[in-house]
This record gives structure tokens, C-alpha cells and sequence, in this order.
């Protein structure tokens, strides 16, 4: 029997609903992304777990790593992401709803693209065996980067 | 060690932080600031381009637990790497320097930094007799509180000792104690009381400031609006016992051992302003409400003559807290208005001063005390 019991959490959650179709309709108009902080919200925890049960699961979920865990999960409804950023001692410091084709944190930033250019040279076997890098690594018993060969 | 002319973002990639946990950082933080989440990206971007602010903290008449708590906050995180962006370039209680060598840095960080530098207080400042009656190097504080706070860019009173006189300034103030905002007049003044205060609350002070250039939103008592807009009982886990009219009326009888409201046995989170049932203390894990006891309310101004901690609100002697109405007059569909209301910092006297429908008025202490 289908379990029905969420209904009853109060119009709060009808009235996000809405604020994301209108967010939705936002951003397929004029491509603007938006964003709530349900953190900030006076919600009670049984209407933010309502609504993250009726908006459901889509097809993708990101963890990330970056001072912290997080999750970035696609709901049922494409375009809209759940996201939970936690703090390096796992505590959570914000849960959004994020209305976009791709939450702006997945992107790579352009300085940090800058410096992994920088030292992608220095990844080759040329460079590693120069640094005498593959010595060391093999004593380590840390086996070696894959040779093209 | 941070480079004096790097950025925030050159700094966080030499530790090996990208871009992300930066924007993952102002995320949280303009949620912590009550700033819309799409202000996020701008924080970020500002706070990546930033850099050192001379920070000056001068300690008067205090017991240290100001400091204690700010660096007890957080262990190796970013939010660490934001105050190493600050360059805190005199603490007595932490500099390795002392006597002449310490007045010698105080001058050169305020000539260095002259109109920029922010100037941190914890303790009030004693005035009675010309201030004799707290002195460092043979300055009074009052001496080093008008030259100081004369070339800051702002002045952050931290703690109820800084803000508000605190627990010097109770009767019968034998040093005539008072707080910044008492002695300082043509500065931006930002209180952060508490006994002692939420350490992110400084944090989140700061990363406003060292992001956007200037402090953020204030409320009528100079205390960040974010933190402070909402009373704990608006946001303590307890409120709805108090709105069923559950009541613990002992520390150790069943209401109690459920968890029911602690209006009964003293808490003053119905007129305390303060972020501790949102923000929590020791890194989140509980507050003092939590643990069982009531709040005292220390981060309201002249808390410790206000009435006894065990008295409630809703009578006895406790006559300085004569808004214990705002919550206990309205239910739970009133809860927002009651929020809205003391966010707004009514004055207490204007508040009416009555219990809760179910809560018979309490005339006595109750008979368990801790």
C-alpha cells in the first residue's frame, strides 16, 4: 500500500514546490540559475525530509570532496539539485536547492585548470625518471606509472 | 606562514585547497550570514583576490575566556586559513613579544596599517578615577582604548565585557566598568557579547568584512543581525514543550528527563539574543540547553544583576527581564511573529511581562538547584 503519510506536513512545502517550478520556469526562459537555502529556512526537519521525498531521485549523484564531503544529487525533477555541503568534521553547513543544468561547484575553476596545466608536465615518465621519482617509488614497493608503451 | 602580499587564493593553492572548498566556504558562510545563497560565488571571488587585514586586539578588564573560546573554535580548516589571513599583530596573552618590545609592535602595526587595521576588544574599560584600576604597562585602558581606536577602520567589542560592561560593570561596578560603545562614538562599533561569545560569529564577522569591505547588517544594539536576530528560545529544539505547556519543573524529575522547556527553572532564552541553539558550541555538538540547564542569558546587556539564573521569567524577583511575555504570550502559531518581534530587538521594558496560558506565574526559586 502506497504510503501517503507525507501529505500531511503543512503548506510550507506546497510553497517551495512552487518556488522551484518558478525557478524551473526561470531558468528555462532565460537560463538563470537559482538557488534556496533551506538551512535558512525555519522549516522542521519533517517538512525538509518531505520535500526532498516528493521532489525524488534523479539520475545523478556527485560526492566531492573539497574541504569536507558533499553531495550533489539530481532530483526526479532534471534541472534541480538537492546539494549537502559538510564541514572537514562532518558537520553539515549547507543544504541548498539548486535550480541549474550544472551546480556552479561541480565546474572546474579556471585558476585552479591554470595550475594543474602547469604541472601536468611534469607527470610524464621523462620528467618522473629525471626527478629520479620511479627509484623511489619502486623501493616504496608503490609500483610505477603506467608506461605508454 | 602566509607571504604578506599573496591573496587568499594564491595561499589556499599553495596548501593544496582548489577553488571549490573556497566557494564551499562562502556557501556556508552567507547561509551562516542570513545572505542570499547566490551571493556565494562574489564571496568567493572577492575573498580569493583578498588580502591580510592587521587585526590589533586589546584585552582589558577580562578573564581571558573570550580568547580562550576563539582559539579553542576550529581545528586545522579553512575557516583557520581565513584567520590566518588576518594578521593578528598584537595580543598581549599570544605574542611572543613583552614589554617595551610589544609597545614597539603596537606602534608599528598602527603606523603600518593606519585607518585600515580593525581593532579588537575583549574586556570593559574601568573609568572610575581616571581608570587606575586596570593598567598595562602603566597605561590605562581608557589611555589605550582613545589612542588606538582613533586610526582603526572599525572596532569589534568581543564578548558581554566589551559590549555591554559585562560581569565588571555588576552592582556595584566598583571600577566603573563600561563598554566600548560607552567610550568610543566616531568608529563603526560591532558587538559581539556572549560570556564568552560563538567564536563563528567573529569568523563570520570577519569573512563579511575582509569579502565585502564593510561589516555586515547590525541591529539596533550593534550586534550582527544574522547572528543575533532571533532569540534562543526562537530556535531552541525545546520550543515545542513550551508551546504544549510542558514545563520541566525540577532538574531531575520526569519533564526534565524528557526534555521539556526549562522556562520553569530560569532559562532566559525567551529574551536572550544570541546563536547558540543554531550555531552550537565545541564544534557543533550541543549547547547549554541541551546539557539541562536553562540559559542565563549572558549575552544581554547587565545579565548578572537582571535576577537570579533559577528564577523564572515569568515572576519572581527577577525584575530585569521584563520581556518574558514575547514568547510566553504567544503560541505556537504565533511563533513567527514572536520571532519577527524580538529580531526588531524591542527594548524589554516595552514587553509584557506574562507567563504562558499553562505555566501557573512562579514566585519562588525552584528547589533543586545544581
Amino acid at each position: 500500500m502506497t504510503d501517503f503519510s507525507f501529505l500531511a506536513d503543512d503548506a510550507l512545502v506546497d510553497a517551495l514546490i512552487m518556488e522551484i517550478a518558478g525557478l524551473l520556469r526561470r531558468l528555462i526562459e532565460h537560463g538563470e540559475a537559482g538557488i534556496i537555502d533551506v538551512l535558512g529556512l525555519p522549516l522542521p526537519p519533517s517538512c525538509v525530509a518531505s520535500l526532498e521525498q516528493r521532489l525524488g531521485h534523479g539520475e545523478v549523484t556527485v560526492r566531492l570532496d573539497a574541504a569536507g564531503a558533499s553531495e550533489i544529487r539530481e532530483t526526479g525533477i532534471p534541472g534541480v539539485w538537492w546539494t549537502r555541503h559538510s564541514n572537514e568534521q562532518g558537520r553539515l553547513v549547507a543544504m541548498l536547492i539548486e535550480v541549474t543544468f550544472v551546480p556552479e561547484i561541480l565546474k572546474a575553476n579556471i585558476a585552479d585548470v591554470v595550475r594543474g596545466a602547469e604541472r601536468l608536465p611534469a607527470l610524464t615518465n621523462v620528467a618522473l625518471r629525471a626527478r629520479g621519482a620511479d627509484v623511489a617509488l619502486r623501493a616504496r614497493g608503490a609500483g610505477r606509472p603506467h608506461d605508454a608503451s | 606562514m602566509m607571504h604578506h602580499k599573496e591573496t587568499l587564493g594564491t595561499m589556499l593553492a599553495r596548501c593544496g585547497f582548489g577553488r571549490r572548498g573556497l566557494l564551499k566556504f562562502a556557501i556556508a558562510m552567507t547561509s551562516s550570514l542570513a545572505l542570499p545563497p547566490s551571493v556565494a560565488p562574489v564571496m568567493a571571488a572577492n575573498l580569493a583576490k583578498a588580502k591580510r587585514r592587521s587585526v590589533i586586539w586589546l584585552s582589558f578588564q577580562e578573564c581571558t575566556g573570550c580568547l580562550e573560546t576563539l582559539l579553542r573554535s576550529s581545528s586545522p580548516t579553512i575557516d583557520q586559513l581565513i584567520f590566518d589571513f588576518i594578521s593578528l599583530d598584537y595580543q598581549e596573552s599570544l605574542m611572543a613579544a613583552a614589554g617595551s618590545a610589544a609597545e614597539q609592535t603596537l606602534r608599528e602595526a598602527m603606523a603600518a596599517n593606519k585607518g585600515e587595521y580593525l581593532l579588537a576588544i575583549d574586556g570593559s574599560i574601568p573609568v572610575k578615577d581616571g581608570g587606575v584600576y586596570s593598567l598595562t604597562g602603566g597605561r590605562s585602558n581608557l589611555s589605550m582604548l582613545e589612542e588606538v581606536a582613533a586610526d582603526a577602520k572599525a572596532v569589534l567589542a568581543i564578548g558581554t565585557c566589551a559590549a555591554y560592561g559585562g560581569i565588571p560593570k555588576a552592582y556595584p561596578n566598583p571600577t566603573g566598568a563600561v563598554g566600548v560603545e560607552d567610550l568610543v562614538s566616531n568608529k563603526p562599533i560591532v558587538n559581539i557579547p556572549g560570556c564568552p561569545p560563538v567564536p563563528e560569529v567573529l569568523s563570520g564577522v570577519l569573512v563579511h568584512f575582509i569579502s565585502f569591505g564593510r561589516l555586515p547588517e547590525l541591529d539596533d544594539r550593534k550586534r550582527p543581525l544574522a547572528y543575533f536576530g532571533t532569540t534562543i528560545h526562537d530556535q531552541c529544539y525545546r520550543r515545542p514543550f513550551y508551546d504544549q505547556g510542558k514545563f520541566a519543573k525540577s532538574f531531575d524529575d520526569d519533564g526534565a528527563r524528557q526534555g521539556w522547556c526549562l522556562f520553569e527553572l530560569g532559562c532566559k532564552g525567551p529574551v536572550t539574543h544570541n546563536a547558540c541553539a543554531s550555531l552550537k558550541w565545541n564544534g557543533g555538538t550541543s549547547f547549554p540547553i541541551e546539557a539541562g540547564h536553562g540559559c542565563i542569558g549572558c549575552s544581554e546587556p547587565d545579565f548578572w544583576d537582571a535576577g537570579g539564573f533559577y528564577t523564572s521569567l515569568a515572576g519572581g524577583s527577577a525584575t530585569g527581564w521584563k520581556s518574558a511575555g514575547i514568547a510566553a504570550a504567544v503560541g505556537l502559531a504565533g511563533g513567527a511573529a514572536a520571532a519577527l518581534s524580538t529580531r526588531i530587538a524591542t527594548p524589554l521594558e516595552d514587553a509584557p511581562a506574562s507567563p504562558p496560558e499553562k505555566t501557573p506565574p512562579e514566585k519562588t526559586p525552584p528547589d533543586k538547584l545544581p
